[in-house]
């Protein structure tokens, strides 16, 4: 956690002057530093693909496709149709989850009552 | 100099402008380890290039390098740092990270090769900005709704007894109430954000949306909604800020935060022009489908350099 820390997004205040790096966070650097800029040939050839993959792999700054997705976020793939599709999954997955909680909780409360009577679906 | 190049040293190259422009800031020092900074000609093009140590920037080295946190960190924010400086006044095309010759002719002969290229793009973002735009929808309610009954926990109150366990259907009842609560909540964040991006294009000339930030970058607190750049002329800067400030005060923005971020170096453009103009760049895998890059002027990209900026209705 400790290196999540340092990759943490700080918000930072707006309108620097273009003659300064502009005080955006780490995280916004890192994305378009990475991700962007004319490609050339140059005659030492590294891949900045593998190295997003990298941070990506790690965790460190942006969402993984899953879960924005659960989140009905995906519009930079299928601008400007949100999907209901992410909205059915992450329900889904939800239904899923709070079934798991019920399991632990129902005999708890409910004595002899058999869980299988609150698995109806909310939809 | 009709040798061949040293092979101690490799030329990085960092951005290209029209014309050689002012010094650089001196204590401007690129990256760790090169020598000075320099600008040199190439064609009707100056770049900012520097010597690094050919061992610490061999192919293999780098990847060793910038797999490593704090080594890519430092190294992208060099990068950074040197590109805005060099962009200061004047348009210029940030190339990417460790673009690296084996010598300063190697180097300026790509880039004399390229130089129609250049000057498409340049065309695009002379005169502009990139701005980043980035709306985080804040958590609901405090008590958390997964779980209902650790907050009652810690003391024996007397209203436990009073208000009998509720059955489970009550519990779910409350659970799915909560859940579409934060739908509702989620959606009206969504369109708020389209709303944003809507006003925000009357004025920006191009926009491009990443994947939205991960918990660990925002906080477990809020979900990022929209992680947005737009393309904004230099002189629009202020008209761009105020409309984020009257959009960030409008009740469809209640809950959420919007953050700006700004002036950049239009880093986010730039790619963007060159697909554009050319079509014929290699896709770079999975990250074109990561990122929507969209025209709001629906394919006119002759746009005076900041000449009729906002003339759309």
């Amino acid at each position: 956690m400790d290196d999540l820390d340092t990759w943490r997004s700080s918000p930072s205040p707006q309108g620097s002057d273009l003659g300064r790096p502009a005080d955006g966070s780490l995280a916004d650097i890192l994305e378009r530093v990475l991700d962007k800029g004319i490609v050339i040939a140059g005659d030492i050839k590294i891949d900045l693909l593998d190295i997003e993959l990298l941070t990506i792999r790690l965790r460190l700054f942006i969402a993984s496709v899953d879960t924005a997705r659960k989140a009905g976020i995906d519009w930079w793939e299928t601008d400007p149709a949100l999907s209901s599709s992410a909205a059915r999954d992450d329900l889904r997955e939800e239904n899923r989850r709070l079934r798991a909680q019920l399991e632990e909780l129902a005999p708890a409360d409910d004595g002899p009552r058999r869980p299988e009577r609150m698995k109806e679906k909310p939809h | 100099m009709a040798t061949a190049p040293a092979p101690a040293h490799a030329v990085c190259v960092f951005a290209v402008r029209r014309g050689r422009g002012p010094d650089l800031p001196p204590d401007l020092s690129g990256h760790a380890g090169g020598g000075p900074l320099r600008l040199v000609p190439a064609g009707a093009l100056w770049a900012v290039v520097q010597d690094v140590p050919a061992d610490d920037y061999s192919e293999k080295a780098l990847r060793e390098r910038l797999s490593e946190p704090e080594t890519l960190e430092r190294c992208v924010r060099d990068h950074h740092a040197v590109v805005t400086a060099f962009a200061a006044r004047g348009g210029a095309i940030p190339l990417p990270l460790a673009t690296l010759y084996h010598s300063e002719e190697r180097c300026r002969a790509a880039l004399v090769a390229d130089v129609p290229r250049f000057e498409r793009t340049l065309e695009r973002i002379t005169g502009r900005n990139e701005w980043a735009v980035k709306v985080n929808l804040l958590a609901g309610r405090k008590p958390d709704p997964q779980t209902p009954q650790a907050s009652q926990t810690p003391q024996e109150s007397p209203a436990r007894d009073e208000a009998p366990a509720p059955s489970g259907r009550a519990y779910l009842a409350r659970l799915r109430e909560r859940g579409q609560e934060r739908d509702d909540r989620r959606q009206r964040a969504l369109d708020a954000a389209e709303l944003l991006d809507r006003a925000v294009l009357s004025i920006a000339g191009a926009t491009v949306r990443r994947r939205p930030h991960g918990a660990e970058i925002v906080g477990r607190d809020r979900t990022q909604i929209l992680n947005a750049a737009y393309l904004v002329p230099e002189r629009s800067g202020p008209e761009f800020n105020a409309l984020l400030d009257r959009l960030r005060a409008a009740s469809e923005f209640e809950g959420c935060e919007v953050e700006v971020t700004g002036p950049w170096v239009p880093y986010s453009f730039v790619d963007a022009a060159s697909l554009a103009d050319t079509g014929d760049r290699p896709h770079r895998g999975v990250r074109d489908a990561d990122n929507g890059v969209r025209d709001a002027d629906n394919g006119v990209h002759n746009v005076d350099d900041g000449e009729h900026v906002g003339s759309r209705t």
